[in-house]
């Protein structure tokens, strides 16, 4: 097909908006504004509004409300979305978004062929690889497809976490606003990251060993950081403690209380890592945690955040696994999905996250498999929502819809965890993303 | 021989109870209040000797009274042990099950590594223990290192959380080993990594002197900053040393607050280590399966010393192609404090079966041969003030079996902790042939698919 130079230039012009709109504006930029009209509105820490409008400008909320009390601005683009509800963009407070290696699925030992070859003469930082002082977000690569998947399944922030070693490193979270990586960093540090797993040809070898260690480093980095204070203080007649860079990257989650997410793999680890906690007096937050429930008397007693996985196939050491296929199986489709039900009935808070899966479409399979088994929906958006919100400490500017947060806001044809749901359009700090043409 | 290997649907069948129970917070094996009246049996109180007919009443989880006549309270559970044997629980004073990881054998010196840290309370060898009447484990870390780690005790509480299972009154243990296995052990290596030390036995013995030494001087210096920092005006500049996990627990060992568990087969090495337990001071409270203990039973016993063994099997190796049958009974009739061990999640079950062999192989009674895995491996794990035997005061861990259990004809019908069973042939052969009947039945009778 040939076009004259006219419509050509015209195609050429929508094409180079289209790009800079989903790249975002430069920083610093005043980015677009716009309204969002007749929509309903789940703002989640509110009462829903049947027929609204949210005025978004320069990537945060505006204002929000009834559609009749809410001004148009008269700069802004107005986005019709009668038929539509807004939600807040999902947050999966864990997830290994962007990495280069494939993360594996959850429950599965380290990809141990990946671990450098101990060698028994290496200094001990380099033995335990990669240790705290790594930063996730150094290593990602962002991909568009990934984004738009995310933002599918309704999701606008994510954590990521390192997936390798014992002490993994520390994860960053994104606000899925375009494809750089550098807009997208909400907070870099966000949490350490600890997996109860082994170094192979090294020590330690074995859980225990493993226990061992996490343990005797948070005992140097208190060690650690109590010499520091004690020679900032007046270092006269005090010798100087010689310069560690893993202790001084650990030292901040011991002293400051920085958060400590530990992945849990089992009901037995959600045991492990709250010892581990209540030891150092550790922030810590349990990820996985796909068998929290069997735990619920020692959450009850000991309340800390958890990070709830969405894969339901039982840990390879449970006894709904290691007893025949068929019991496997029913534990699969009718037990483990129940955990988050189980939790919210005890009243244990959690977050749903999307940990290990590079889609949104499987985590949102997931939620529904979750509610099935008992989760009542509103505690599903709450836990995707404003609770990681909350837990990451982002719930001033993150979670919900309200006047001067972010504008993370998605637009979705049908109810969030409806099978036939669809996501129209996502804003993303306020830039637009358009998916499906959805008619009324 | 009968076949004894247990088949799948036992298990799958106390599992699919377990699932019936989720996602409610329920567990499997829910206790009640640990209340039952045992009527009827042959009692073998293993202390207090045997009683022809008699009761044994649990109330709360703890052995209220043993005898005749005793009158069930209301509501209290009945088991009529008509024609059977009433015992207390076995106990198996050195196995591996219920763990998650056995040994940390990356290095030789790990007794920072607690197998009380990795309890697996999900592992199937719980069941399998409760089918043998078996009540408690000690459960071990492995052989690997000359120091290995700390031990735990626990019961085979199975489907209860793995806390529960933790005995709390247990003697704190830490594993050594010498032998072969320490030697072996570093053989294997990962591309660029050198072999292990130690390679020979004197190694072994070095490595582990050296290590009570760097213990002794660690305890001395903080036994330095202690007493500094204790003083009227400490110095503004005092620091303290670093605490270090690996000399922490060998410092319990050297305080006697933890006594040595030592993997050991031949004679000599075993003296060797009598030897440096006398020079540092510290508790040896057993030696696991020594082969040769028959050579050096009046040793053992006037240190007061116990073994841990097997019954049989010996000469699988070169270290033990000197062991007997009758180590065990020797040992015991010289007045060492024997206890048969299974170290393994399979001879667990028939944990009575190897303890009877010690009257075949040594001559000891019925009565001597179960003391080898009730009160004696008890006493090796400082739980017999609990448990061992039955006995008024003494937590509620029961047995039936069907015949004494030390006749060759024997088998375990229903297993009680602290009141409550955890184990009930009957139950699980019905609940076997209901699931056989089910995999029998035709898929689906009629209706559209």
């Amino acid at each position: 097909m040939k076009h004259s130079p006219r419509v050509s230039a015209l195609i050429a012009l929508s094409f180079i908006t289209a790009l800079a709109l989903a790249a975002g504006p430069p920083p610093g930029d005043v980015g677009p504004t716009y309204a969002i009209r007749n929509c309903r509105i789940v703002p989640v820490t509110g009462p829903a509004v049947e027929k609204g409008a949210i005025v978004i400008r320069d990537g945060l909320i505006e204002s929000l409300g009834p559609v009749d009390k809410v001004k148009v601005p008269d700069d802004a683009e107005v986005v019709e979305a009668e038929g539509l509800t807004a939600y807040p963009g999902l947050i999966s407070a864990f997830s290994n978004l962007f990495l280069e290696q494939p993360a594996r699925p959850e429950g599965q030992g380290a990809p141990f062929e990946d671990f450098p070859q101990a060698q028994t003469q290496q200094p001990q930082e380099d033995r335990f690889p990669p240790g705290p002082g790594l930063f996730v977000l150094d290593q990602l690569k962002p991909k568009k497809t990934t984004v738009e998947n995310f933002h599918k399944a309704g999701f606008t922030t994510v954590l990521v976490a390192p997936v390798r070693g014992i002490f993994q490193g520390q994860s960053v979270v994104l606000n899925l606003n375009g494809e750089p990586i550098r807009p997208m960093v909400v907070r870099n540090g966000a949490a350490l990251h600890i997996n109860f797993t082994t170094e192979r040809g090294a020590y330690p070898s074995s859980l225990m060993g493993t226990i061992a260690h996490i343990r005797q480093s948070f005992i140097d980095a208190e060690y650690y950081a109590a010499r520091q204070a004690q020679y900032a203080k007046d270092p006269a007649g005090l010798k100087r403690t010689e310069y560690d860079p893993r202790l001084e990257a650990l030292a901040p989650f011991v002293r400051d209380r920085k958060p400590v997410v530990f992945q849990c793999n089992n009901v037995e680890d959600v045991k492990r890592a709250l010892k581990i906690a209540a030891e150092f007096k550790l922030n810590a937050l349990l990820a996985g945690a796909t068998e929290a429930w069997r735990a619920a008397d020692v959450l009850k007693k000991t309340p800390v955040p958890l990070l709830i996985g969405l894969d339901f196939r039982p840990p390879m050491t449970s006894l709904y696994a290691t007893q025949g296929d068929e019991l496997r199986k029913k534990a699969e489709a009718e037990i483990y999905p129940g955990n988050a039900a189980a939790l919210a009935k005890e009243g244990i808070g959690f977050a749903l996250v999307s940990a290990a899966n590079g889609d949104g479409a499987p985590v949102l399979r997931g939620v529904r498999a979750a509610i099935k088994a008992g989760l009542p929906a509103e505690a599903a958006l709450r836990a995707l929502t404003i609770q990681p919100a909350r837990y990451l400490g982002l719930d001033r500017s993150l979670g919900s819809l309200e006047p001067g947060k972010v504008a993370n806001v998605v637009l979705v044809k049908g109810d969030i965890f409806d099978e036939k749901a669809q996501v129209a359009k996502v804003f993303a700090d306020g830039v637009l993303f358009k998916y499906a043409e959805v008619s009324k | 021989m009968r076949k004894q290997a247990l088949p799948l649907p036992f298990l799958l069948g106390l599992g699919l109870l377990a699932a019936a129970a989720a996602p409610s917070l329920a567990l499997p094996g829910a206790p009640d209040e640990g209340d039952i009246l045992i009527k009827n049996g042959v009692i073998l109180t293993v202390t207090k000797g045997v009683i022809a007919k008699g009761d044994v009443l649990v109330l709360g989880g703890v052995i209220k009274q043993v005898g005749g006549d005793i009158a069930a309270p209301p509501g209290v559970r009945v088991v009529d042990a008509a024609g059977r044997y009433v015992l207390p629980g076995l106990i198996d004073s050195h196995t591996h099950i219920a763990l998650a990881g056995t040994n940390e054998g990356s290095e030789a010196i790990t007794p920072e590594a607690d197998v009380g840290a990795v309890i697996n309370a999900d592992d199937t060898s719980i069941l399998t223990a409760l089918s043998g009447g078996v009540t408690m484990v000690h459960t071990m870390h492995g052989s690997a290192n000359p120091i290995g780690g700390p031990n735990v005790v626990l019961k085979t509480k199975w489907g209860r959380p793995s806390e529960e299972l933790v005995v709390k009154e247990a003697l704190p243990t830490l594993k050594f080993a010498l032998g072969e296995n320490v030697k072996q052990a570093g053989r294997t290596v990962q591309p660029g990594q050198t072999q292990r030390y130690p390679a020979t036995r004197m190694g072994a013995n070095a490595i582990i002197r050296r290590e009570f030494e760097k213990a002794r001087n660690y305890m001395e210096r903080w036994d330095r900053y202690k007493k500094a920092a204790a003083a009227k005006n400490p110095p503004r500049t005092l620091v303290p040393p670093r605490k270090d996990l690996r000399m922490e627990v060998l410092a319990e060992v050297l305080r006697g607050e933890r006594v040595a568990r030592v993997h050991s087969y031949q004679a000599t090495e075993t003296l060797e280590f009598m030897e440096l337990a006398k020079e540092f001071a510290f508790k040896v409270q057993c030696f696991e399966h020594i082969w040769e203990g028959y050579k050096i039973a009046d040793e053992l016993a006037a240190a007061k010393i116990g073994i841990s063994v097997f019954a049989d099997s010996w000469a699988y190796k070169m270290e033990a192609a000197e062991g007997i049958a009758y180590d065990a009974g020797f040992c015991a009739k010289k007045g060492v404090l024997v206890s048969i061990n299974s170290d393994s999640g399979e001879r667990i079950r028939r944990l009575f079966n190897d303890a009877a062999k010690t009257m075949k192989y040594g001559g000891l009674s019925e009565e001597e041969a179960l003391r080898l895995v009730t009160i004696n491996p008890a006493i090796q794990l400082g739980v017999d003030r609990v448990v061992g035997s039955l006995e008024a005061g003494k937590q509620g861990d029961i047995a039936i079996f069907n015949e004494h259990p030390m006749s060759a004809y024997t088998r375990c019908d229903m297993t009680i902790i602290e009141g409550r069973v955890y184990f009930d042939r009957d139950l699980v052969v019905k609940e076997r042939e209901e699931a056989a009947k089910k995999a029998a039945a035709p898929k689906a009778t009629g209706g559209v698919s």
